[in-house]
């Protein structure tokens, strides 16, 4: 019998300042393709004696050799994971959920949305759709976060606008973005991850532009503990969002109170 | 065959109950689907337990208000070093509610992945399973259940008429997804203390935490506690936000998994009718009640739809 409980060992092999806040893991990935994953996906990171705590991979699923986290300091698992040097040891399982639904956002306009520290599995997403960009028409990363130094991954902008998405950031509120885009709303798709009042933004973003429920599609953050739909802390109406989701049609979650 | 190897080929046990346990002439509705379970007759109890102990390691859940399910899923076990499984062992004097519920509970552990510990500690166990008021009495321990199903055997009032609710499952899921506005959940909060002892005590509530620890040795262990839905914090994430920051969505939230999400995910109430939590409870909160007020209502809501 498997244990599903049980993490690997992998390496951390660098580690770099995004934020005063956030730093960013690069952690070995076993050969033979151990961790692959879809944008959106989660994993479980963390280690025995401290805990562990679901981030989004924000690397390329591309990407071989590596697999990239983003960490803000804010608990137990996340202050002893910012102690860690390079050359230590992190345990890692998954991917768990569904990911973003590649196949269905191809040719059409693409509208990213992310706030703070939601960026990560957007990052992923980007990665991707830079990699397949012409199975893609116009592409928009709305990206918003409290001050201008906690924007994340300022230093991989440029290599995404020169692969043909369109970047705009604000310390602020991704509403005051709306303006500057153009999508066919018939063949648009959103795509969006970041903390809860970011919800707002499809009332305020998204609706204005047209695109419909079915096109909107939400990773929500939750406390993951299992990742195997057991231990019901994930739990959102009858969804439990590391089995059903994170990502979800926005018209699947938008009347669940909790 | 598993049956038989729980029981290590024990000659304490007479050649039908092998029969019985290896799966030949199963007729109980439990039988085939169960593994490591029987079920003997109210006679002779005694002497077959002593037998019984004489082999293995026997809990005796007769008069065991922590009932059954500690012994797969303990309130707090360590998970990380991975322990040994347990040697053979006996649990002893289920009724046929807990049966039930451990139908129930085998099949929660097995999708969509088995859950390593549950059965790490589960198949190491016979389950031993007593049938109180059979119409047809066996002579002795040798008889097995082999006829008459549990709609026979008598159970209390308040059990009679929560199992008759629990038949239609379908509109209980209904009428509780339904009345999450009800006011009955604001009254029901401020009775309730919020203390867990329902969750604690219902043979098919398993929700849990991992606690990890770093000991003055400096060895690091995990652990998996029993945790309930009702108590606070138990929906908070990173960064300090409470998706259910109320004890009134907390225990709404606890009927909501119990006979919404339960009854999508599996067909069926996680509910048996056992009768614990509403005698456990200090506040004296009875689900059957609640359950009927808000069918009721349901059922006024719908009719007033019609017209």
């Amino acid at each position: 019998m498997e244990n599903i409980y049980l993490a690997k060992k992998v390496k951390i092999i660098k580690i770099e300042e995004q934020s005063p806040t956030v730093k960013l893991f690069r952690l070995a990935r076993p050969p033979a393709g151990g961790f692959s994953f879809n944008p959106g996906q989660f994993f479980l990171l963390g280690k025995v004696g401290y805990g562990e705590a679901p981030f989004g991979a924000l690397s390329s699923p591309y990407e071989k050799d590596f697999i990239e986290f983003a960490v803000r300091a804010t608990g137990t698992v996340t202050n002893f994971l910012h102690t860690l040097k390079e050359g230590d040891e992190v345990e890692i399982r998954g991917p768990f959920g569904n990911g973003f639904p590649l196949d269905f956002i191809e040719n059409k306009d693409i509208v990213m949305v992310s706030g703070g520290s939601g960026i990560p599995p957007i990052a992923a997403l980007t990665e991707y759709i830079v990699k397949n960009r012409e199975k893609f028409k116009n592409v928009y990363l709305l990206y918003g976060a409290k001050t201008e130094e906690e924007i994340l991954f300022k230093d991989r902008f440029e290599k995404w606008k020169k692969g043909g998405i369109k970047v705009m950031t604000t310390a602020g509120f991704v509403t005051d973005l709306i303006k500057d885009i153009d999508v066919d709303e018939q063949n648009a798709v959103c795509l969006m991850c970041g903390p809860g009042p970011m919800i707002d933004a499809i009332e305020k973003v998204i609706r204005p532009l047209g695109i419909s429920d079915r096109r909107i599609f939400v990773s929500l953050e939750r406390r993951m503990q299992c990742g195997v739909g057991k231990c019901q802390h994930c739990t959102t109406g009858n969804k439990y969002v590391c089995l059903d989701g994170p990502v979800f049609y926005y018209d699947q979650i938008d009347k669940n109170y909790d | 065959m598993i049956a038989s190897q729980a029981i290590g080929g024990s000659s304490i046990l007479p050649d039908r109950m092998v029969k019985f346990l290896t799966g030949q002439g199963l007729r109980h509705e439990f039988d085939s689907r169960i593994p490591h379970m029987l079920i003997i007759k109210e006679q002779k109890i005694d002497e077959f337990l002593e037998k019984l102990k004489e082999k293995f390691e026997v809990f005796d859940v007769r008069e065991d208000k922590l009932l059954f399910k500690q012994y797969f899923f303990p309130a707090e076990e360590r998970i990380f070093p991975v322990s040994k499984p347990p040697k053979k062992f006996v649990v002893f004097g289920l009724d046929p509610l807990d049966l039930e519920a451990l139908t129930q509970l085998d099949e929660i552990m097995s999708k969509p992945k088995e859950d390593f510990y549950y059965w790490q500690r589960r198949k190491q166990a016979l389950v031993i399973g007593i049938e109180k008021d059979m119409k047809k009495l066996a002579k002795d321990y040798g008889e097995f259940l082999e006829e008459g199903n549990l709609t026979e055997t008598k159970v209390s009032d308040w059990t009679n008429s929560m199992r008759q609710l629990l038949l239609d499952s379908e509109l209980l899921a209904n009428a509780v997804e339904w009345s999450r506005e009800h006011k009955i959940w604001e009254e029901l909060a401020e009775k309730c203390l919020g203390c867990g002892i329902c969750t604690y005590v219902c043979p098919l509530c398993y929700c849990f935490s991992t606690e990890d620890s770093v000991g003055l040795d400096n060895k690091c262990a995990r652990c998996r506690k029993w945790d309930a839905c009702t108590l606070p914090g138990f929906a908070k994430i990173a960064g300090g936000h409470d998706f259910r920051p109320t004890l009134k969505e907390r225990y709404y939230n606890w009927f909501y998994h119990k006979f919404v999400r339960a009854y999508k995910e599996y067909g069926k109430s996680q509910c048996v009718g056992c009768e614990r939590c509403r005698n456990q409870c200090p506040a004296k909160i009875d689900i059957l009640e609640v359950l009927k007020i808000v069918l009721d209502d349901y059922g006024k809501y719908l009719s007033s739809q019609k017209s």
